[in-house]
């Protein structure tokens, strides 16, 4: 599980191109829209293509990606439900 | 007939206070009067009855005539300002031709126009390999109506917009029978309806997208007409991320019974690196721009942003 996080924050790092950051100032809990990491409604679209790329998850509708994007550790629980 | 001052998705009333007042009560029994007439005289009425419609709206509305301006101005700045009078004109008669047809499709069951797709097979062929595709459209012509023809398509389309429950859009989708060719995503959603959009072309489905209206959101910067405006990137930056294509498609109203939808042209968004991101974005934003433009070299009085598009 602390694998799956430290890959999504390497993740948001070197793919979303996070600037300024590096995976140990991405704390699990930390909101990854608006306050927090700050990504924004194109980062989104970014963030799911690069997890069905990563890890063959889809999030297909908000109902399921609400939770999901709150934080890395909810986004991490996610792909581990979904990969199963 | 609508508040044409407002534009296409913010045309109505609004829900309004709870007491309406003589304006709205005004604007119910016009919407009444518009309704029976479609209904005893069919569409010959509704077109003959938005006669002085259209006049009460020249004449009494300084709003109408400053709000189409800025477009005339750019698109016909040899004209003097009679003709620009007449030129606004054309235009909210051609709004409210394609608001009667709409009204007229939508009442009533098995009532088609005519319309001819330029480019159809082209789109047919895209959707069949899987990618999706990012259909992108104007407020030019009587898009609704031809949109609608997009349900012969073997893949579901959905319309990522923002959803307005008392706009003038519901005239042909809502008021029809269960028929609305396209399942709509709402931009008022989470995130703006993006992630839905996203799930939608990586199943290889189809999304449409009005490209030239800038509610909310990022944005680029492009000529159009002779001057900057900005228009939104959503649209790109969906399709380069999933690998799908930009099927830029315009409709028109080109008779009385016809109307004429022509993909206009067809690209792949793409950046190698994430810093090139912006700048493709603005490039596609430029092309859809050019594409625009030529559509409306072609049909000049069916330009329905009333509003100063100059300064979205």
């Amino acid at each position: 599980m602390e694998d799956l996080k430290e890959k999504l924050k390497h993740i948001l790092i070197d793919e979303i191109k996070l600037q300024g950051i590096t995976p140990a100032d991405i704390k699990d809990d930390m909101p990854l829209f608006g306050d927090g990491l700050g990504l924004d409604s194109l980062d989104a679209v970014e963030l799911v293509v690069l997890i069905q790329k990563h890890f063959g998850v889809q999030i297909s509708d908000m109902e399921e990606g609400k939770k999901a994007f709150t934080s890395i550790a909810n986004l991490a629980d996610y792909i581990r439900e979904h990969q199963a | 007939m609508q508040n044409v001052g407002k534009g296409l998705e913010n045309s109505g009333a609004g829900p309004g206070p709870p007491a309406r007042s003589w304006w709205q009560r005004l604007e119910a029994w016009g919407h009444y009067c518009f309704y029976l007439t479609l209904r005893l005289f069919g569409r010959t009425g509704g077109y003959l009855l938005l006669l002085p419609v259209v006049a009460v709206y020249l004449l009494g509305s300084r709003e109408i005539h400053r709000r189409i301006r800025p477009y005339l101005r750019r698109r016909f700045p040899e004209l003097n300002r009679w003709r620009l009078w007449l030129a606004t004109g054309k235009i909210v008669h051609s709004f409210g031709r394609v608001l009667v047809d709409r009204a007229w499709l939508g009442t009533g069951r098995g009532r088609t126009l005519e319309g001819e797709t330029i480019g159809y097979e082209r789109l047919l062929k895209l959707v069949s390999k899987g990618q999706g595709a990012v259909l992108l459209t104007a407020h030019v012509g009587n898009w609704q109506t031809a949109l609608a023809h997009l349900e012969q398509l073997p893949v579901p389309v959905h319309a990522l917009m923002h959803y307005d429950r008392e706009a003038a859009a519901k005239h042909y989708f809502d008021l029809g029978q269960g028929r609305r060719p396209f399942h709509i995503i709402s931009t008022d959603g989470p995130l703006g309806g993006m992630v839905e959009a996203t799930a939608a072309l990586q199943r290889g489905e189809v999304v449409t997208i009005m490209g030239d209206r800038l509610v909310k959101g990022s944005s680029v910067s492009v000529d159009f007409l002779g001057d900057p405006v900005r228009l939104p990137d959503a649209a790109y930056v969906l399709a380069g991320c999933v690998g799908a294509p930009v099927v830029a498609m315009f409709a028109a109203k080109t008779g009385r019974r016809s109307y004429l939808l022509r993909i206009r042209d067809i690209w792949y968004p793409g950046w190698q690196e994430r810093e090139q991101r912006a700048e493709a974005c603005r490039q596609s934003a430029a092309r859809f721009a050019r594409n625009l433009q030529e559509h409306v070299d072609e049909y000049p009085y069916q330009w329905y942003n009333f509003y100063d598009f100059w300064q979205q």
